[in-house]
């Protein structure tokens, strides 16, 4: 009902904001979006900023009107970041969360996804040391429910839904939104493949997949966090799930009802869970960075994953820590969120060992 | 100072009341916005701007937080209703913090969110599952409030203790975002899938979270504040042993139904002989008719959540039906009607797939 209840909200004022405006490009409509949370961002074409909304179970598409392309890209360093959030919401910093950064491709600006205690979400635009508020009144917008039968939700004795699940990352790949989910309920994950602009029809390719461990055990595993690549000229997601194993699916196999199995390359040790992925790429050599909740930054070469024909079928041995596919610990420990600036440069927001929370862009030299 | 407090649904409401009772004593303070006990605006005399034009208030208006380090502007939304100055912060006050009004950077007001009561402090419900002895492979955890809670907080007041001392570093997922349902009154806790799926490195390195023949508890820590900012009323624990792992998927046709009587609207009554998982009992099973409609009435699971009670609407007459089953109905360890939580693949199976349901006949009779 709740799902319902937004989705009929988004209508409405989709409805009123119409009245007098056209229908615009990705057919986006100009009014105000219900957003309840934010708790993934990532970017599509033209600045078009996808916004994974876990509480309403909804994607917002919303556009930024921020796709002028910057060719002098200004790296970004702010200390503190909490600290300063903080003091223009008028609280302090434990009274705040930042969800998720995502870079704008074009512009090059950061974007940051902010929740304070009470559950409101607040999105903010780095530009330089400047962190100013996003309005998202009145603006160009399309949205896409997830859940199909929001009425089947069960209800408990004082009537609230007890459907439990969460928006685990969301991505764009070949004009289509991906969409991972969790479901609190059942031990399993959503993968959604959903094409831009957002239709009527909502053909969501919607998967089930499965962990092969070593050759003997099978589980379902819900995804974490993804991204997506191209190896050996194939285009690939590169996924984690939440017990961090690293598995590969052909994006051309994942197709609507279909039951999926990754293929793993690499485990990445124990006690911990995959944080947030991108590939980079320095001159002609490709690389996966991944950021950890326990462990510091790891980064993969594709070649490596490219050699690495084989699954891991084999036990792995007691000794090893992890298996399969190389890679390398940076000397970055505590990311908490990462995404891409450029080819060569990632934006991080690292909780330093001083306990500062800062935002800030890495060199070359990681690669 | 100027304070007062107006518990309030709504700026309009607010508005309304300003203009139909009490306009000329409120123009005159600093008034906190109430909804939903949240601080979520606070208006003030547009007589505190004298000498600045309405169009230009803005401009020269300041909230900000009253601090011993320099404090800037708080973002949000001025508007000028009725003599009266509108600011609606971005989020709202926050409890226990203290504000001040500056007009051309000078303090006018100041204004306080008081800490709430703890009168109104949430309390957790329950915890699921509800036995006291569970199996070693236990997989999900729910907890049950009384209040929406604040989110992203579970690593820190959720602990798990074995024998009443010892912390079990890492048993549950550090899963951000948090598995909420959408009134953030019910959370979802993993216990690692990584450490309790067999072969894995995390299982081989640290073992499964939980061993069979021990004593546990899980304590929820009274730090944890809902979104309004309350703690809980005290902190909570549970405390249970364990025992050998469950590996076998739930089987109806091992399950006893006890019939109701024809015109009667007693209740039909479903023994599992195990405890199934409590959140999906709520939503996987339905009666119908031998038309295939479904029959409307009230669930309820009984005893740890090995029962489950039908109560129709309408009396049951002497006929056929059907009692249909999600077969994505899991037991306390992940394991659904169709497969195992981790299934050995080497292993040859004989047992048929059952699709996405099901079901059990029964008859009313005579």
């Amino acid at each position: 009902m709740y799902f319902l209840l937004a989705v009929v909200c988004a209508g409405l004022t989709l409805l009123a904001g119409t009245s007098r405006l056209t229908r615009g490009k990705y057919g986006l409509n100009v009014g105000t979006p219900e957003i309840k949370s934010i708790n993934s961002l990532a970017f599509g074409p033209e600045g078009i900023l996808f916004i994974g909304d876990s509480k309403s179970a909804v994607i917002f598409a919303v556009d930024t009107k921020d796709a002028v392309a910057n060719d002098q890209v200004t790296t970004v360093e702010i200390k503190n970041i909490d600290q300063k959030i903080a003091a223009l919401l008028g609280t302090t910093p434990e009274n705040i969360t930042i969800q998720d950064i995502a870079v704008n491709p074009v512009s090059k600006s950061v974007y940051c996804a902010v929740q304070s205690g009470d559950g409101t979400p607040v999105l903010f635009k780095i530009e330089g040391d400047k962190i100013v508020p996003v309005s998202t009144k009145n603006i160009p917008f399309s949205s896409l429910a997830l859940n199909n039968v929001p009425s089947e939700g069960a209800k408990d004795k004082r009537g609230t839904s007890m459907r439990v699940s969460a928006i685990s990352d969301i991505g764009f790949a070949d004009g289509k939104v991906l969409v991972s989910g969790l479901s609190g309920q059942e031990f399993s994950s959503t993968f959604r493949s959903i094409p831009f602009p957002f239709t009527d029809k909502q053909d969501q390719a919607m998967l089930e997949i499965y962990h092969a461990a070593h050759g003997k055990y099978e589980t379902l595993a819900p995804i974490r966090t993804f991204t997506t690549a191209d190896i050996n000229g194939k285009k690939y997601l590169v996924a984690s799930y939440t017990c961090t194993p690293l598995v590969l699916f052909p994006l051309d196999e994942l197709k609507a009802g279909s039951h999926v199995k990754g293929r793993t390359v690499a485990e990445m040790g124990s006690g911990n869970s995959p944080v947030d992925m991108v590939t980079m790429k320095k001159g002609s050599e490709s690389f996966l960075m991944m950021a950890n909740s326990a462990r510091p930054v790891f980064k993969v070469k594709y070649k490596s994953i490219e050699a690495y024909q084989g699954s891991l079928t084999t036990p792995v041995e007691e000794n090893f820590a992890t298996a399969g596919v190389d890679f390398v610990s940076l000397p970055v420990t505590n990311v908490v969120q990462l995404d891409k600036l450029d080819d060569t440069r990632m934006i991080l927001l690292q909780r330093r060992s001083n306990g500062s929370l800062d935002l800030w862009t890495s060199s070359e030299r990681f690669l | 100072m100027l304070i007062r407090s107006c518990e309030l649904h709504g700026l309009i409401f607010f508005i309304v009341l300003l203009q139909s009772c009490d306009t000329k004593k409120s123009v005159n303070k600093t008034f906190v916005i109430r909804k939903d006990q949240k601080a979520v605006g606070i208006s003030f005399p547009l007589k505190y701007t004298e000498g600045i034009p309405p169009d230009s208030v803005f401009a020269f208006a300041e909230v900000r937080l009253l601090s011993k380090n320099k404090s800037v502007a708080i973002l949000g939304d001025y508007s000028i209703v009725n003599q009266t100055v509108l600011f609606t912060p971005l989020i709202p006050f926050t409890h226990g913090l203290s504000y001040e009004i500056l007009v051309k950077g000078k303090q006018i007001d100041t204004f306080e969110i008081p800490k709430n009561h703890s009168s109104r402090a949430p309390a957790l419900l329950g915890i699921f599952p509800s036995a006291d002895t569970l199996p070693e492979n236990l997989l999900k955890v729910y907890l049950h409030f009384s209040h929406p809670m604040r989110e992203g907080q579970s690593a820190r007041y959720v602990t798990l203790l074995k024998n009443n001392s010892d912390t079990i570093k890492g048993a549950f997922l550090d899963l951000q975002p948090e598995l909420w349902n959408p009134d953030r009154t019910i959370l979802t806790l993993w216990l690692d899938p990584g450490r309790i799926k067999r072969d894995l490195i995390p299982n081989k390195l640290l073992g499964a979270p939980l061993k069979k023949n021990g004593s546990y508890q899980i304590v929820i820590s009274k730090d944890w504040t809902d979104a309004s900012g309350n703690s809980l009323s005290r902190s909570f624990t549970k405390t249970f042993t364990t025992i050998i792992r469950d590996s076998l998927s739930p089987d109806p046709d091992l399950w006893k139904i006890s019939l109701p009587e024809k015109r009667t609207s007693n209740a039909l009554k479903i023994d599992f002989h195990e405890p199934l998982d409590h959140s999906l009992l709520q939503e996987t099973l339905t009666v119908k008719n031998q038309k295939g409609e479904t029959i409307s009435g009230k669930w309820q699971i009984l005893d740890e959540e090995k029962v489950c009670l039908f109560s129709p609407d309408q009396n049951w007459i002497s006929a056929n039906y059907i009692l249909r089953i999600e077969t994505k109905l899991e037991d306390l360890a992940g394991n659904n009607l169709n497969r195992p939580f981790d299934k050995d693949i080497t292993k040859k199976e004989n047992k048929k797939k059952l699709g996405d349901f099901a079901e059990i006949s029964f008859q009313v009779k005579d």
